[in-house]
């Protein structure tokens, strides 16, 4: 469980990293750096998960390139995640009405003063909840890190072991269900606990 | 870089069927998700409506069903109904397969990937569309009631065509999410695109070549690309079709904002 837990979050440091620069690249003024954040956008999010991790894992190795099991998986699960975080940041600072960024910006900010004092700090109040099925998302992804190829031992890795040597199946996948419930669950809660903190009060 | 693009490293491509290989590979993924998009959208209906009954206990019961099903791993419930499922469910189902399917789709190992993709897409799928049927004012749904109508009909002539129109966008992307998620029979050994990937890259097949593993991945997933594209491409035209029709006159497509709907 530890494992999933670990995956989980060093993969979405990585999302987060990369999801806010590509955010960056779709709102910025300029046209060009607006269509390489949308091809990273498109091309990530309609990859199958399991495809990028053969690409990083088994194509690089066989292209030579020494890759770790635990850097290919993070690696792609956190750049398969920043697609959707990318959007969903998108989405938030569209949010944030247009007047916002226009009286910052006539009030002397330059734009990435702007961006950083007052449209990001409202955005984030609206992106809490999606950003939170994101993490959901990414418990449940991460097992398809254990069980193809990369055979890193996780929650559900654990279980088909555990299984495979005792073929007690369902009491193995039982307590991995639990592990998976468990995790979800307390992000669900969390998160809602967020809200609430962030809730515009009326 | 210049591995990636090197002549010698596509030659896999043109050799013998191997191109052919692959997309025979897709198609078989494709059907896998046809197959589980039909039985997902008409039980994760059942479901909604079952969630949103006035009957507490099977509104109780068709929550935490839900929340079961959509909080575990998709890839969690094949391999697990692929090891727990009884052999006589099994043989039923080759039984019951009808001969016009590819051979593929003949084992009865698929019938615990379409099973575990059913049961995680319905569950899904019913919270989409609850989403989308609350989403509409009470009043309509009472209106309907006030004119006479039983629950049924207001169910079907009012309710169902309105909340079901707005959840087109969120549908669609969980429909792409399942597209990719067929990849994931593979665990089970049922022959589709990323098993056949792995048999070219993996010993000499057709022609003596062994195909390099990036570059067989790198098309596998450009396949993908167009394939959920388009289907996107699909919904934003329905989406913008049925703005029109309904508002009656045709409207000025406004930039970008299909875009931030797609989101």
């Amino acid at each position: 469980m530890w494992v999933t837990v670990r995956l989980v979050a060093i993969a979405f440091a990585i999302a987060i990293g990369a999801g806010t620069l590509v955010a960056a690249l779709r709102v910025a003024p300029n046209p060009w750096l607006q269509r390489i954040g949308g091809l990273y956008v498109e091309t990530f999010r309609n990859i199958p998960l399991l495809v990028l991790l053969f690409i990083s894992f088994a194509g690089l190795r066989r292209a030579g390139v020494p890759v770790d099991a635990w850097v290919a998986g993070t690696a792609s699960l956190g750049v398969y995640t920043s697609a959707y975080v990318a959007e969903v940041l998108r989405s938030g600072v569209f949010s944030v009405s247009r007047g916002q960024i226009e009286a910052a910006l006539s009030l002397g900010f330059t734009y990435p003063e702007a961006m950083r004092r007052i449209v990001l700090p409202q955005a984030f109040r609206t992106v809490i909840s999606p950003l939170g099925s994101l993490i959901i998302a990414m418990i449940k992804n991460s097992a398809i890190i254990g069980v193809s190829l990369l055979a890193l031992p996780d929650l559900l890795k654990t279980a088909r072991v555990i299984q495979s040597r005792t073929f007690a199946t369902d009491e193995a996948f039982f307590w991995a269900a639990v592990g998976y419930l468990l995790l979800t669950g307390t992000v669900t809660l969390l998160i809602r606990a967020l809200e609430s903190k962030y809730a515009i009060k009326r | 870089m210049s591995y990636l693009f090197d002549p010698g490293n596509w030659e896999w491509l043109v050799t013998g069927n191997n191109a052919r290989f692959i997309i025979e590979g897709f198609l078989v993924n494709l059907e896998i998700a046809l197959i589980a998009i039909a039985f997902s959208l008409a039980f994760g209906l059942l479901l909604a409506l079952a969630r949103l009954s006035t009957f507490k206990p099977l509104s109780v019961l068709a929550g935490a069903w839900i929340d079961v099903f959509r909080n575990l791993p998709l890839i969690f419930l094949i391999l697990y109904l692929f090891l727990g499922l009884p052999a006589p469910w099994r043989d039923a189902y080759e039984d019951a397969v009808p001969g016009f399917f590819p051979e593929a789709l003949q084992s009865g190992r698929v019938l615990a990937a379409l099973l575990g993709l059913v049961l995680y897409n319905s569950a899904v799928l019913a919270e989409i569309m609850r989403a989308g049927i609350l989403s509409l004012d009470r009043g309509q749904a009472e209106a309907a009631a006030a004119l006479g109508m039983t629950y049924r009909q207001s169910l079907r002539l009012v309710v169902l065509p309105q909340g079901l129109r707005r959840m087109v966008p969120a549908t669609v992307s969980q429909l792409i999410t399942l597209n990719k998620d067929t990849t994931l029979v593979s665990i089970i050994a049922i022959q589709e695109i990323v098993r056949h990937g792995r048999i070219l890259t993996s010993f000499n097949f057709f022609g003596g070549v062994q195909a390099p593993v990036l570059q067989v991945f790198i098309f596998i997933g450009a396949l993908f690309i167009v394939v959920n594209l388009l289907l996107s491409r699909l919904s934003r035209r329905l989406e913008i079709r049925e703005r029109t029709r309904t508002a009656g006159a045709p409207k000025v497509r406004v930039a970008g904002v299909e875009d931030q709907v797609a989101a």
